[in-house]
């Protein structure tokens, strides 16, 4: 440091990169003059991809071949050449060669796997932003290692985003050997890191997190920045200024992604947007809510107020209003302004009406607890927003907590969209293409298996009650079972894995469960999965991305066999599962086995149908088509949802421009 | 309850310390509108305004930058009415300021937002100009200075002298024109379309509204406005020139508003009169034409278009501005936009565009008939049109029944189906719906409505009235004068053919020499004698034809009556043959009306009649009730009357392969005769006669399916002959 800055006291602050895409939202005409040239572009594309595919392979297969012959010794000397060149040039059709055909090199000297065409095909694509569609079980992890890889080398921070933290941690391990010899650090981001080890993490070159993870350390990031975003001048000039006194991001940016099961990560999890809240004072929310509630007990049933129907909604009457007036008289803050207390008071009375102990919520251990009306299930980290939380707990008596105000809140599709380049993989895309494209800008590119696929699909059936479907389920385990094959049965729920748990039982046949309770020994259960008669039941969630290993005795046995036991919202889904056997080659099987009662069905109302489908034998096709349709209209709804979020996203967002870029 | 209101507003946090601030060239009037006080907030950068409450502009006065939104708020809340404004209206009210670029904050503008934000208006206004072509605007240039500098030489017309003159020499105008009524208004449609008029028109259009557009310039600058744009705009593909007005919504008084709105009528008024008194005064000529298509636009133009409220063009912003409801077409069609959601569908998201009194009956009747007149006006332009330039009348009218009809119902159906603020109530608004089409399509299809074929035919006389010449020869003598009273037998025309007195001569002087031979043969040879008798008798009997020929030579009335004698300048000398029509003697009392039907309704005519009417083109007024007397039996294509054709003003096309004299139809017609029922005093013969044949009373489906039927008769008639 030279004595002229000494003198001032200010050292020059270190220049700071936050690379991400400027948010670009498409009006109608754009979007309609896009898809026109991609429909012109398509057939020049299609036809010369093959090509330069093939021109790719040959290139890399050439530098394979020579870095083949080398010692070990040469091979460290030519990393770390190549590591030169890579940084200079970045990524460039060059060092993309030179990248993958050094990382498929390093992961044969290390791990002893070469990597087939078809993953350097993939590898290729994602390299070049498109996301790629390959079978469960052709190596996607391995195929993905090739990208980060070379992308790292290339001095691009990477970050490969998982579905969850154990499969994030689990493919950070398996192929930290291979980085390491490239001389690449990785860093995982685990759950409970404090941001200054995240900080750390981030610094690594190919970073592995789950999508919520990543996502969130993101947006606080952005409540960072404020309103100017990451390069607004006034925070720079701060920087100058009081270089101790601002706080750094967490992350260095979104350079560049792979999203692995991008179908989960950017359509089925994006229908819900990430929310940082804070706590509000629970005293202060103990008072109103008392106030509130003595309010509403107040009001006669029928002439203040007005339930209707089933809808589970009720209405203020005129007469209604100008009681809470009268009581709330003489009251201070909300109380004075009819539109608040108006709301604040018909949220009390359907919390008194409406919401019903063990129905919407339950009460456990002092604390309210919200129930999944479409699955069931009980969801401790949830509340719900707008005070009805806090109304509830005043009802049941329990201690009031705050409320969770919104302090930033995002858009998984504004936040992926944000990644200067995004690529991803998935064993299941084609339905969602066109949503991939259009909201992501992610072209779909399909890699053909190295193998042929020896998965056979078992005839589908369907029960009239839920009690057979066990039955018949705990019938064709023991059959498999006694043919030496291990069986996975994949449910939806945590509740169905209970109950198929209970049928295993009755039947006497000893098993494993997987599902969110037993996250902490899924490492152990996975491994065991594949040895032979072992029957594993899993949730999907729990078990997806997982690779089971099979035994050699096993693959001879005619290899795993999957039970589908319920259909999903969508179809994709249902092929994931069945891609949990016949990987690599595998033999493998599949069958499907529902009963009419599956709450899928709900999902439609066909009370024609429904009564046919109740006839015995002959409706099996009639019974499949109905499932069929429930599959289609759920997909529909949650496209649609999706489509609503981003759209009211963006509206929300040209309203709110004035605000700068907050979040 | 009207619209739900939100106290909170979900975004809060994103704008709590906000701190706005006005941008300069914003500028704040205070207007009175129904007795209202409102803020108009004009931005001078774009020319744009918005109307804020007087609760709105107290939070707006509060945006210089030094508070926060959160600030502003609790201000809101602490000192105002505490309902009078909600976060999220604030929200939004922040959002609107800031989109209309008359509001910045705190932190530097994002520059990429910024000039994102302009490009995307430019985009949108080129969209629009594409999307409705007809309208198409371009500004050419700034003639604020050229205002100012010629504002002097126009000042002294803005005041009592000025209105003396105008109102002078318009009425002098009006005297005029009341007085020349007949000449002005006669054949105006094929005058006006003829070609050389079109181009005189189209010179004197853009004349006529470049000062009309002056006038409008001018008044706002009476008043301290600026006008900063004037340009061409495309109205129709014609182009016509535009002033961006809207500096004059500024001016406080409502009276000021409204004249800059009503200058340009005032002006083309004045020069309408000025054409009118020209016109008056001029010989026939280019300058009187030019006159006259000066009046033409002046006169029409403002009375139908552009001085009429219920279109929108300066009558409707002088409308606007004297009843004080701004933009009161377009909340008049949202204010029935609000009846029908609210009373009809029962939605309670609906909201009322209504702010202040008595506004509601004028948005009712102002939706109503400004669409009513829109309708009749859009169907007499292409109507006028369409006499003279059929394509493009027909272009026009598929594009105006696009417009105004199948685009509305596209929208109001893709709204039911799709409008979030249905939710919950779309059952009822299907139903709603679904009722009134209904119920339209019964009122179309189920309901009997009266159910006629209209025919032209022709008047003529009864068949007895007709006086044919009875011989050969050439007419001597008329002895009757056209409209003589005659009775049944009198002589009305004498013909005379020479040949047959010398026939008349030859026999007698045969029968002479015939009784001189019987004479003299009488003693010697009896058998001869009796040859020569019977040879007499002969002669005799030719002798007596003869005669009775030439007693046939004078044609006589074959009824008393009125005498007609169609051809009677060259009746004398003119030779008739036998057969041939002389005269015409009638009454005048029961003619004979014989009708056209065109085969298409012929079956449904001589089927399916249970009334007759007849209206005579002499007395339009008058139906009488007749009868059918006589069918053709067959079809043909022999006209009765050229009238009938199209080149005698009747509806069927002639032949034109075949000579023009035998009036031949191209398709086959079926002919009737009626004879009235009450016969009428008839003042002449051959004039054209309308009428209804009445079918009772049947539902439009079944006329829709018959000519359905008819229009694939063809392939149902194929199939019958295969079979």
């Amino acid at each position: 440091m030279s004595s002229d800055t000494a003198l001032i006291g200010v050292a020059p602050p270190q220049v700071r990169f936050y690379p991400e895409r400027a948010d670009r939202d498409p009006q109608w005409l754009d979007e309609l003059g896009e898809s026109a040239l991609r429909a012109l572009s398509q057939p020049l594309r299609a036809t010369s991809a093959p090509f330069r595919v093939w021109y790719d392979l040959l290139r890399i297969n050439r530098i394979s071949r020579r870095l083949r012959e080398l010692s070990d010794a040469d091979f460290e000397d030519e990393i770390r050449r190549a590591r030169v060149r890579l940084r200079r040039d970045m990524l460039s059709n060059r060092s993309i060669w030179l990248g993958i055909a050094l990382t498929r090199e390093t992961t044969f000297r290390t791990l002893g796997l070469r990597h087939h065409g078809v993953q350097v095909r993939g590898a290729l694509a994602m390299l070049r932003g498109s996301l790629i569609e390959m079978d469960t079980g052709e190596g996607k992890t391995i195929t993905a290692a090739l990208a980060a890889a070379t992308a790292a080398l290339a001095g691009i921070p990477t970050h490969v985003i998982t579905v969850n933290n154990y499969l994030a941690e689990r493919d950070a391990n398996t192929l930290s050997q291979i980085y390491e010899r490239l001389g690449l650090r990785i860093g995982v981001i685990l759950e409970d890191m404090k941001p200054d080890d995240r900080r750390q993490v981030y610094r690594a070159d190919i970073v592995y997190a789950s999508n919520t993870e990543i996502a969130f350390d993101y947006l606080r990031d952005r409540i960072t920045f404020g309103r100017e975003g990451p390069r607004g001048t006034r925070a720079k000039l701060r920087r100058v200024a009081q270089p101790m006194a601002t706080e750094n991001p967490v992350m260095r940016g979104l350079s560049f992604a792979i999203v692995d099961e991008a179908d989960s990560v950017l359509v089925d999890e994006a229908r819900t947007p990430l929310i940082i809240s804070r706590q509000s004072d629970p005293e202060a929310e103990a008072v109103w809510t008392r106030v509130a509630l003595d309010i509403a007990q107040a009001l006669e049933r029928g002439k203040d107020f007005i339930v209707i129907g089933d809808e589970r909604r009720l209405r203020l009457t005129d007469r209604g209003r100008t009681t809470i007036g009268k009581i709330a008289a003489g009251r201070s803050g909300i109380w004075e302004s009819p539109i608040r207390r108006e709301e604040v008071i018909s949220q009390a009375l359907s919390v008194l009406y409406i919401f019903k102990n063990g129905e919407q919520y339950l009460v456990n251990d002092g604390k309210v607890q919200i129930i999944d009306e479409y699955t069931g299930r009980l969801q401790p980290d949830r509340s719900w927003s707008d005070g009805l939380h806090q109304l509830v707990e005043a009802k049941e008596n329990v201690e009031i907590t705050g409320q969770n105000l919104v302090m930033a809140r995002m858009t998984y599709q504004r936040f992926f969209r944000r990644y200067m380049q995004l690529s991803g993989m998935t064993g299941t895309a084609r339905e969602v293409k066109g949503e991939l494209h259009s909201v992501f800008g992610l072209a779909t590119v399909r890699i053909p298996p190295h193998r042929r696929s020896r998965l056979r699909f078992r005839r589908p059936r369907v029960f009239r009650k839920t009690s057979q479907k066990w039955k018949f389920v705990a019938q064709e385990v023991a059959r498999e079972v006694s043919l030496r094959r291990p069986v996975l049965i994949g449910t939806r729920s945590v509740a169905a894995s209970r109950e198929v748990s209970a049928a295993l039982e009755l039947a006497g046949l000893a098993h494993e469960v997987l599902n969110a309770e037993t996250v902490a020994e899924s490492a152990r259960i996975i491994a065991d999965a594949g040895k032979t008669g072992r029957i594993t039941v899993a949730t999907n969630m729990a078990g997806r991305g997982v690779d089971i290993a099979l035994e050699d005795e096993v693959v001879k046995a005619g290899g795993l066999h999957v039970i589908l036991t319920e259909r999903h919202d969508a179809g994709r889904i249902d092929r994931q599962l069945a891609g949990r056997c016949a990987r690599r080659g595998e033999p493998g099987s599949f069958s499907t086995v529902l009963s009419l009662e599956d709450p899928l069905l709900d999902v439609i109302e066909a009370p024609v149908l429904k009564t046919l489908a109740q006839l015995p034998y002959i409706t099996i096709g009639l019974r499949l088509r109905l499932f069929d349709r429930a599959q289609k209209r759920a997909e529909k709804v949650h496209a649609r949802a999706r489509r609503d979020l981003v759209r009211q996203d963006r509206r929300l967002n040209q309203l709110l421009s004035f605000a700068g870029g907050m979040e | 309850m009207s619209a739900q209101r939100n106290w909170t507003s979900a975004s809060w946090y994103r704008v709590s310390d906000f701190r706005p601030r006005l941008r300069r060239h914003a500028r704040i009037h205070r207007h009175l509108y129904r007795g209202d006080v409102w803020h108009v907030l004009q931005d001078r950068a774009s020319g744009r305004f918005h109307r804020f409450r007087p609760a709105a502009y107290r939070l707006i006065a509060m945006m210089n930058g030094t508070r926060t939104l959160e600030e502003i708020w609790e201000h809101a809340v602490d000192k105002m009415d505490i309902d009078a404004v909600t976060q999220d209206e604030l929200v939004r009210l922040v959002g609107q300021l800031y989109s209309a670029d008359v509001l910045t904050g705190d932190v530097p503008p994002d520059i990429i937002e910024l000039s994102d934000r302009g490009r995307r208006t430019k985009r949108s206004k080129i969209i629009k100009s594409l999307i409705n072509p007809l309208a198409l605007r371009v500004p050419v240039f700034d003639p604020n200075g050229f205002l100012n500098a010629t504002m002097p030489i126009v000042r002294p017309l803005f005041s009592w002298f000025g209105w003396l003159l105008f109102f002078g020499i318009t009425a002098y105008a009006i005297v005029l024109a009341a007085l020349s009524i007949e000449v002005l208004t006669e054949n105006v449609a094929d005058r006006v379309l003829s070609a050389e008029n079109l181009v005189l028109l189209l010179i004197a259009y853009p004349l006529i509204k470049a000062f009309h557009e002056l006038g409008h310039c001018y008044t706002i600058k009476r008043w301290g406005g600026d006008v900063h744009e004037i340009g061409i705009m495309f109205l129709v593909f014609m182009p016509v020139p535009y002033v961006d007005a809207s500096a004059s919504i500024a001016f406080q008084s409502k009276w000021q508003r409204a004249l800059v709105g009503a200058a340009g009528i005032l002006v083309e008024i004045f020069l309408a009169s000025v054409a009118m008194i020209v016109w008056t005064g001029a010989e026939e000529g280019l300058v009187r034409a030019f006159a006259f298509n000066v009046m033409l636009i002046g006169g029409i133009s403002t009375l139908l278009f552009n001085g009429n409220p219920l279109l929108r063009f300066d009558g409707y912003y002088v409308l606007c501005d004297l009843i004080e409801i701004p933009n009161l077409g377009q909340r008049a069609n949202k204010y029935l936009g609000y009846l029908v959601q609210r009373y009809v569908f029962g939605s309670s998201y609906a909201e009322s565009p209504v702010s202040a009194r008595n506004e509601r009956s004028w948005f009712v009747f102002y939706a109503i008939a400004a669409y009513i007149y829109r309708l009749f006006i859009t169907a007499a332009i292409i109507g006028v049109v369409a006499t003279r330039f059929f394509f493009v009348g027909i272009a026009l009218a598929a594009w105006a029944l696009f417009l105004m009809l199948i685009f509305p119902i596209l929208k109001g159906i893709w709204f039911v189906f799709t409008s979030p603020t249905l939710r919950r109530k779309r059952g009822r608004a299907l139903g709603a719906t679904g009722i009134f089409v209904a119920g339209l399509a019964t009122l179309l299809l189920v309901t009997p409505v009266p159910h006629n074929t209209l025919a032209e035919g022709i008047v003529l006389p009864d068949s007895g009235s007709y006086a044919n010449a009875t011989a050969d020869g050439i007419v001597e003598a008329v002895y009757v004068s056209e409209g003589q009273i005659v009775a049944a037998g009198a002589p009305l025309v004498g013909l005379s053919d020479p040949l047959v007195s010398a026939r008349l001569e030859l026999v007698n002087a045969r029968i002479v020499e015939i009784e001189r031979r019987i004479a003299a043969e009488n003693l010697f040879d009896q058998t001869a004698v009796r040859i020569m008798e019977e040879e007499l008798k002969a002669a005799q009997a030719d002798r007596a034809l003869i005669r009775q020929r030439i007693a046939e030579m004078i044609v006589r009335a074959p009824a008393s009556g009125k005498v007609i004698l169609p051809v009677s300048t060259d009746l004398l000398g003119r030779f008739a043959q036998r057969g041939d029509l002389l005269a015409v003697v009638a009454r005048f009392e029961d003619p004979v009306v014989r009708v056209v039907v065109p085969e298409a309704q012929a079956d449904l005519v001589r089927s399916g009649t249970q009334g007759l009417g007849v209206r005579l083109s002499s007395n339009p007024d008058l139906t009488y009730p007749a009868s059918v007397s006589r069918t053709l039996p067959g079809l043909t294509r022999a006209l009765p009357s050229r009238a009938l054709s199209t080149e005698g003003g009747g509806r069927f096309a002639l032949d034109p392969a075949t000579p023009r004299d035998q009036n031949l139809a191209l398709e086959p017609v079926l002919l009737l005769d009626l004879t009235l029922d009450a016969a009428p005093q008839l003042s002449v013969y051959g004039e054209r006669a309308y009428v209804r044949f009445s079918h009772g009373e049947t539902p439009l489906a079944s006329r829709i399916y018959r000519a359905g039927v008819r229009v694939f008769l063809k392939y149902f008639a194929s199939l019958d002959a295969g079979v």
